[in-house]
């Protein structure tokens, strides 16, 4: 048996990440004494008809959201009980509707910071029903082996080694949260552990006393004494003294009070809970109330450390006359399934991984390329054509092959408005598409008609020179395998109109004084097809290429060398319509030759 | 619980209806001497003044200074102001007009379980203190408010005759509904006065307590709440507020000067309970500290570093209890950092530091604490077998 919280405990949570927080924890719970998730419903308006998901062993559990605590109870009339996450500005107003819902018998807040007048209300409200406000400021409530209330009790393995899964025979009743956990350890190390411990909250006036909670353990048969940790102000130890004073009781009462401490401070100087307070005229000082506790027959332990000692003794006692059995351990116990990285961590999963990667790693404060972390990078004066070296061919280039690299993107970052990548991204950018959309319409039209020969131009350059043919071998293995030479010709550019970009790189590239068998092959594959037709000549993509593949680079990133500088054309067509706010275009009819049938009769429909 | 000086409570008494004598708050002598200029009864009446700072016993130490004229009240303003007082420095005095009376009641509305107590009798000043059993009270509930007839029978039972019956309870009446209205935890008038020249009554002091939990419902609260044992904080203190009212969870700071016990523990249950043992184990507390809830790591880290700066202490004692959802690791982590970061500048020398915890990730963030030792720090790692408060008893063994 238990109080409060037990096996027909059905829990909504009132409030958004904070009550998702506390179901993750009452699903380990649930888990451990394998029952069902106690928590059926979340009351949280700004989510409401969405779930939220709680992990239960392996599996997740998709948990409804509701508006109100009328549609939760509707929906899942097994509701009983309500916990309220929800801030203290509106805790008072969350935790009335939860009390005046007839399904709804205990609420218990967690809110912290509630204003003291709030508190009472809610308390006098349920008293006036009949039903249990417990809190505010409560860590919450649970009940071994049965059900649990909150996050109290903690991590899973602190379940599992303060015996939670099943029922001892002590109650505990705390206003600390912190201190509920340890009283439930201790409980469990010198006796059988807990039946129900209760986190009444450290506010000066918590909706439910220690009176209350005494009456409900003293009709429990199977708690057979109570702990009860109490620290200065008010006066709740003393008035649960004086209800164990007044009659012979069943349960033994356990009581330690804090706040002795008080007597060798400043005057005036109070610390702990809002509610530990020094009453006037000395009145609820530890002394009074520990002297209060021990006048009542209550057991009070020196200190808080003479606990442990003081609960062992209770329970010798309780063995010897019969009241309570040793407990039987159950041989074994649901292990909480671990996360794949908490596993691994402990070595005990292997895991094959998705992607590979040989170029870059995020995994600490910040990028390594090829290894290098990228402010070193900076602060040793590498530039972008460097990066490109380390992320496409993964070795640092030489500043010579930096400087080719810069030149070759700064050739061919944009080639004006009218070609297909350009017009593509003034189109889209023209009808109202977002820049990453309208480069990205641009960047599709690179292809083996536009741009995109880069990387065929290399590949057969590099075939040739790699297998020592001679141009002639070269055009007739190309016209009988692969067709006209990439990277050869020009649409309007010829040999009387040189294309002044190919002749400033090649320029360039052969006053460096470098072995260049590549870009020679394909100049000298210029000078016989040249001959055959006038504007077969070397173009930009080809000499790119040439140049590329004699500097090293992996033929499948040439076509790169043209999409990253191309790019940056792109975003500026992109900005250039946009600043313009350019209206969205179309193409005139007389643009387009209309070749399709004229208009005819639609025949019947066979 | 959240103090209020004199002005603000006095301010808040007038929204309500209850009459409250002339008075002004002012920074300055300058300022009283325009003031002087604009208000009539400054120069009519004869003036009180006051320090208007959270000191006790303001006659004793001369803050308090009665019978003047403006000049009068302006040279005890001059030399009121910039006197330092323990670690307070006088910077505000509050002068009033003195209301002629030959009569003092007293009149009080307290927070009790159930709901509130209003407290009257018609005796005031010092004799109401030693005559307590004159004060007639009327309990009420949370929700309810005071009838007419209940507050008049309060009236007659403490002893008001004839047409005073009736005007001590609309003054209890009016005090009900500024303690009401204002989420106040205690209102207490003393004396209330009957003024000689309308024979209304006055509230000549007042003392005001507000529930600080319910200032978003207030936006009128402009002021600050006063620090509530005698004493500004420091700038420390002030440091570990700023941190606790911007994060989840909390981190309290208190420093209690000439002790050579630091703590840093976790929980307002526990942390009490360690201060506790510390002083029954006579050891002299250099501060209260806490932190719970989970706050962030850095917030944990500078309650550390304000913790290691304390002066002349010899242990600190790193208690906890079982954590129910505080990270052990995490808020470790802020902890070590600060060890840290003090023994870089210096401090830490000769102080032994005493660890006991459980919780969440509690093995990672013990494995870290002992992991300290091999920096050269003087630490003492306890698990949770350990009992709460038994590093206290380590630390302070002879």
């Amino acid at each position: 048996m238990s109080i409060l919280a037990n096996k027909d405990t059905r829990v909504v949570i009132q409030g958004g990440a904070a009550g998702v927080n506390a179901a993750r924890r009452m699903a380990e719970f649930c888990y451990l004494i394998k029952r069902p998730l106690t928590v059926e419903a979340f009351v949280y308006p700004p989510d409401a008809g969405k779930t939220n998901e709680v992990p239960y062993g392996s599996g997740l559990i998709a948990i409804p959201i509701y508006k109100t605590i009328a549609e939760a109870t509707k929906n899942h009339p097994a509701i009983n009980t309500s916990l309220v996450y929800i801030g203290a500005d509106r805790a008072m107003k969350g935790g009335m509707e939860a009390l005046d819902d007839p399904n709804i018998k205990v609420v218990s807040m967690i809110t912290e910071g509630v204003p003291e007048k709030d508190a009472k209300l809610l308390g006098a409200h349920a008293r006036k029903l009949g039903k249990v406000f417990n809190g505010p400021s409560s860590i919450g409530i649970i009940s071994a082996g049965a059900c649990r209330l909150g996050v109290i009790g903690g991590a899973f393995d602190n379940l599992v080694l303060s015996k939670l899964y099943r029922e001892g025979s002590f109650g505990v009743i705390t206003k600390s949260g912190g201190l509920s956990n340890e009283i439930i350890w201790i409980c469990s190390q010198f006796a059988d552990g807990i039946t129900t411990a209760i986190g009444i909250g450290g506010d000066a006036y918590p909706g439910t006393d220690y009176v209350s909670y005494l009456e409900m353990f003293e009709k429990d048969p199977q708690t057979k004494a109570v702990v009860i940790v109490g620290e200065m102000g008010g006066d709740l130890e003393e008035r649960a003294a004086e209800w164990y004073g007044a009659k012979k009781r069943r349960v033994k009462l356990i009581g330690v009070v804090s706040g002795f401490c008080q007597e060798s401070l400043p005057k005036g100087m109070k610390f702990g809970h809002a509610g530990a307070k020094e009453g006037m005229k000395g009145e609820g000082s530890a002394r009074s109330k520990s002297e209060a506790l021990k006048k009542s027959g209550a057991i009070v332990p020196a200190t808080f450390g003479a606990l442990g000692p003081a609960i062992k003794e209770t329970y010798q006692e309780l063995l010897e006359s019969g009241q309570v059995k040793e407990p039987v351990e159950p041989a074994v116990l649901p292990k909480l399934p671990k996360s794949v990285e908490e596993a691994m961590k402990a070595d005990e999963v292997m895991v094959a991984p998705l992607i590979r990667t040989t170029i870059s790693d995020d995994r600490g404060d910040e990028p390594c390329y090829d290894g290098y972390p990228a402010s070193e990078l900076i602060n040793k004066g590498y530039e972008i054509p460097h990066v490109i070296g380390l992320l496409w061919d993964k070795r640092l280039i030489s500043k010579q092959e930096a400087e080719i690299i810069k030149r070759i993107m700064m050739l061919s970052a944009d080639h004006g408005p009218c070609v297909s990548g350009a017009y593509a991204t003034i189109l889209a950018a023209c009808a109202g598409i977002g820049l990453s959309q309208a480069v990205a319409a641009g960047l599709i039209m690179i292809g083996p008609r536009f741009g995109g020969a880069v990387t065929d131009a290399g590949r057969w350059f590099k075939y040739a020179v790699d297998n020592k043919m001679n141009v002639d071998e070269f055009l007739v293995y190309m016209k009988k395998n692969v067709g006209p030479v990439p990277g050869i010709g020009h649409r309007v550019k010829s040999l009387r109109n040189p294309d002044k970009r190919v002749k400033e790189l090649v320029g360039y590239v052969k006053s460096l004084k470098i072995k260049t068998p590549c870009l020679d092959f394909a100049l000298a594959v210029e000078q016989v097809t040249a001959v055959k037709k006038d504007n077969l000549i070397l173009n930009v993509d080809g000499t790119m290429a040439a140049v590329l593949v004699d500097l090293g680079f992996p033929v499948d990133s040439l076509n790169g060398f043209f999409i990253l500088s191309r790019t940056i054309g792109l975003i500026g067509h992109w900005v250039d319509q946009k600043r313009q706010d350019s209206r969205l275009i179309r193409l005139f009819d007389y643009l387009v030759n209309y070749a399709a049938p004229k208009r005819r009769e639609v025949p019947p429909l066979k | 619980m959240a103090k209020v000086l004199e002005g603000p409570g006095m301010g808040l008494m007038k929204k309500w209806g209850i009459h409250v004598p002339n008075y002004v708050v002012v920074t300055s002598a300058d300022e009283l001497t325009k003031l002087g200029q604009a208000n009539d009864w400054m120069k009519t009446s004869k003036l009180v003044a006051k320090a208007h700072e959270a000191l006790g016993s303001r006659f004793k130490l001369g803050l308090v200074k009665v019978g003047l004229d403006l000049n009068g009240a302006v040279a005890a303003t001059k030399e009121m102001i910039g006197r330092q007082v323990g670690s307070i420095t006088v910077s505000q005095v509050i002068v009033s007009e003195m209301v002629p009376h030959k009569e003092e009641y007293y009149c009080a509305v307290k927070s009790t379980r159930e709901g509130s107590e209003v407290l009257v009798a018609n005796c005031g000043g010092i004799e109401v203190e030693s005559n307590w059993d004159r004060v007639k009270r009327l309990c009420l509930e949370v929700g309810q408010s005071p009838a007419p007839a209940q507050l008049e029978k309060l009236s007659k039972d403490a002893g008001f005759t004839g047409g005073l019956t009736k005007k001590m309870a609309d003054f209890a009446g009016k005090m009900f509904t500024c303690f009401d209205s204002e989420d106040a935890q205690y209102l207490e008038v003393n004396p209330v006065v009957t003024r000689e020249s309308d024979g209304e009554l006055v509230a000549l002091d007042a003392v005001t307590l507000l529930d600080g939990d319910a200032k978003f419902r207030h936006p009128d609260w402009n002021f600050v709440f006063a620090a509530e044992f005698g004493r500004s904080y420091s700038k420390d203190e002030v440091e570990v507020m700023a941190v606790d009212s911007k994060i989840k969870g909390s981190v309290k700071f208190i420093e209690i000067p000439g002790g050579d016990t630091a703590m840093l523990p976790a929980g307002g249950g526990a942390s009490v309970y360690y201060s506790d043992a510390v002083v029954a184990r006579g050891g002299k507390l250099a501060n209260y500290a806490e932190y719970s809830g989970d706050p962030p790591d850095w917030a944990v880290e500078v309650l550390t570093e304000k913790v290691c700066s304390l002066p002349g202490i010899k242990n600190i004692i790193v208690g906890g209890a079982i954590a129910n959802f505080t990270d052990v690791k995490k808020t470790f982590g802020g902890i070590i950092n600060g060890f840290r970061k003090a023994k870089g500048d210096g401090k830490l020398k000769g102080v032994k530091i005493w660890v006991r915890r459980g919780g969440p990730r509690e093995r990672e963030g013990l494995d870290a604490m002992r992991a300290l030792k091999d920096e050269g720090f003087d630490i003492n790692v306890f698990d949770r077998n350990t009992p709460l408060t038994d590093i206290v008893d380590k630390a302070l063994q002879k």
